[in-house]
């Protein structure tokens, strides 16, 4: 059968699904939620633009908090997803095919609400784009911005391969696939190097701050960005199918439960030697550091959240396979990680702050005040808005007709040109 | 600069007349004095230190600024540029002497008169009135080390008042001149002198 024929078939198919008014039902109440949230959480945010950064909790002694602590974490989110995304186009991992797109779209949306949150940072956002202009070479944060650009314009160009790929609206699938293969590959030290590894060296060229300082740090990012990025993908996934009735594909999350479990792991292991190296060698800052994270007023969300929520209880609901394979018990592990690695992030840029920087100094402590919160919640939701706006306009997850004819057995792209 | 713990009283006046020089609002201070207490009692004693900024020959802050708004000047003091400083905040957090500050934009108008009248003509530069987000606000601020009174051949303002004459400035790169001669001393000594910073301010202990 040819591919086109294939393709329409399938789109007939779904046209005349019975479950599409259950969507179109669905929808309102979707868009209503995060239009809500942002109308909510709209004046906080006209707050800080008017008013500057002194609605925050942020001092001369603390001066990066909550939207620090969310930008890293969504550079994280989208530099998972993306890495995931090569599992697919780069290492032609066809159990993963479905989520393919979904992926990049992640990974370029995250992108850009991490860069939302430090522009809302700045003490003068409306120089922000001048980073681009002025280039300062032992500045981790000058390459950073200039990677956080590549790296957009290089997904964007992958997902619109990958879309044309799906739609059948290419010359050759054959030379997309290699070009998307192409990109991928360039796009992965790109991820792990420039916008992760990079985020992380952002803070461990800082020898002023314990536990920042170090070559670990940079090498914690890029795995904890794999855990948040794979979790990530197993909520996109299972949530989408459901608000869209399909089935949720059981192999596709055991899957990824299955990576989640891996780099869940390793992430555990470089905590361990994040830990115990200063501990062993008692290094008073990293001391001091690690004595206000385990407790100070925050403990829970070092030892609970963080330790408990976001890595334990995950790791070992994916490593039993009788718990991998429910699937409600892995979105449940996917949700936790996420979880916790908000408090990851925000132990990695709160802590480090508190202890007094030079002896006669006081201790400093912070809380994020309620319109730091309010107004990450609005960038959260208007990630989210724009992530379904155009998953509702492009095929992002609708699965490949081709899968779907040969009942999940998958194509291999040559057979595929061949057929 | 080279500051005589010995004859520091810690009476805070170099910070007094550095926030009077400097007009600096509140929350921001160039000058502190820190006070460390050493031993158990009965054998204690208190220490002071004043702290302005170290002017480091390597500094780790002019390192991390992502757009070189803050850069090492000719005359050796650490400079930022408040028309290119975008207030990313990177530079405090890289700074191991707590020497650096955000302007957060407040004011003390509301207790005295005129203090949005008038700013300190910072690195010789005269920004008029102070507003509500016009440089130097949403930027990040240091000690200067006075360069607009260097300029008129005026010590700093936190070297001037000290009423212990705790504080000698002068040219370091000169062999024969006064901190020159002090540094030589073996009481002297630097902060946090591991991290390799090479700060122009001496202690002498």
């Amino acid at each position: 059968m040819s591919i086109r024929t294939a393709a329409s078939t399938v789109e007939s198919i779904q046209a005349g699904n019975h479950t599409d008014g259950r969507v179109r039902r669905n929808k309102p109440v979707w868009y209503g939620f995060l239009g809500v949230v942002m109308l909510a959480t709209a004046w906080p945010v006209w707050l800080r633009l008017s008013e500057g950064l002194a609605v925050t909790d942020l001092t001369s002694q603390m001066p990066w908090g909550a939207w620090i602590a969310f930008y890293i974490f969504f550079v994280g989110l989208s530099a998972g997803a993306f890495l995931l995304s090569s599992l697919v186009y780069v290492f032609g991992m066809h159990q993963f095919e479905r989520i393919g797109r979904a992926a990049l779209l992640s990974a370029i949306v995250s992108m850009g609400v991490a860069l939302a949150f430090v522009g809302f940072d700045l003490g003068r956002f409306e120089r922000g784009p001048i980073t681009l202009i002025f280039f300062h070479w032992t500045s981790p944060l000058s390459w950073e911005v200039r990677f956080y650009v590549i790296y957009i314009a290089l997904l964007t160009a992958e997902l619109v391969i990958a879309l044309r790929v799906h739609k059948r609206m290419v010359w050759s699938v054959k030379k997309s696939l290699r070009w998307l293969k192409i990109l991928g590959t360039v796009g992965l030290p790109l991820a792990i190097f420039g916008v992760h590894g990079g985020t992380g060296t952002i803070f461990a060229v800082v020898k002023a701050r314990g536990m920042w300082f170090g070559g670990l740090f940079p090498v914690i990012f890029v795995v904890s960005a794999m855990v948040s990025g794979t979790a990530l993908l197993i909520l996109v996934h299972y949530w989408q199918s459901r608000a869209s009735y399909r089935r949720p594909s059981k192999s596709l999350l055991n899957g990824l439960g299955v990576v989640l479990s891996g780099v869940l792991a390793v992430d555990l292991g470089l905590l361990f030697y994040e830990f115990v190296v200063p501990l062993l060698a008692s290094e008073h800052q990293d001391l001091s550091i690690i004595t206000v994270m385990t407790t100070g007023p925050f403990w829970w969300s070092f030892w609970i959240v963080q330790l408990l929520c976001g890595m334990i209880i995950p790791f070992v609901i994916l490593v039993v396979p009788r718990f991998r394979a429910n699937t409600p018990a892995v979105v449940l592990a996917a949700t936790m990680v996420v979880i916790g690695i908000v408090a990851v992030r925000f132990n990695i840029v709160v802590p480090a702050l508190i202890p007094p920087i030079i002896e006669g100094y006081p201790s400093n402590d912070y809380f994020p005040t309620l319109v730091e919160w309010a107004s990450s919640a609005f960038f959260i939701a208007g990630g989210m808005l724009v992530y379904s706006l155009i998953a509702e306009w492009m095929p992002i997850h609708e699965p490949d007709p081709v899968d779907e004819l040969e009942e999940d057995s998958m194509v291999s792209p040559e057979k595929e040109v061949k057929a | 600069m080279v500051i005589d713990l010995q004859k520091c009283v810690g009476c805070d006046s170099c910070t007094v007349a550095c926030k009077a020089e400097n007009r600096t609002p509140p929350g921001i201070s160039y000058n502190v004095v820190l006070e460390d207490e050493q031993g158990t009692f009965p054998n204690v004693r208190r220490v002071n230190v004043p702290r302005p900024c170290m002017q480091c020959d390597e500094p780790p802050c002019v390192a991390v600024c992502p757009v070189n708004a803050t850069y090492k000047a000719d005359d050796g003091t650490v400079v930022i540029d408040a028309d290119r400083c975008i207030g990313c905040r990177y530079c405090i957090t890289a700074c191991p002497y707590g020497a650096r500050s955000f302007d957060f934009g407040e004011t003390y108008s509301d207790e005295m008169q005129g203090y949005d009248d008038v700013q300190s003509p910072e690195w010789g530069v005269d920004r008029g009135a102070r507003g509500s987000y016009k440089p130097p606000v949403g930027t990040v601020r240091k000690c200067t080390f006075c360069v607009h009174r260097l300029a008129h051949g005026e010590e700093p303002a936190c070297c001037e008042t000290c009423i212990g004459d705790a504080r000698y400035f002068g040219d370091l790169n000169d062999p024969n001149s006064k901190v020159s001669k002090l540094v030589a001393d073996p009481r002297a000594y630097r902060l946090k002198e591991e991290l390799g910073t090479k700060p122009r301010v001496y202690y002498l202990r």
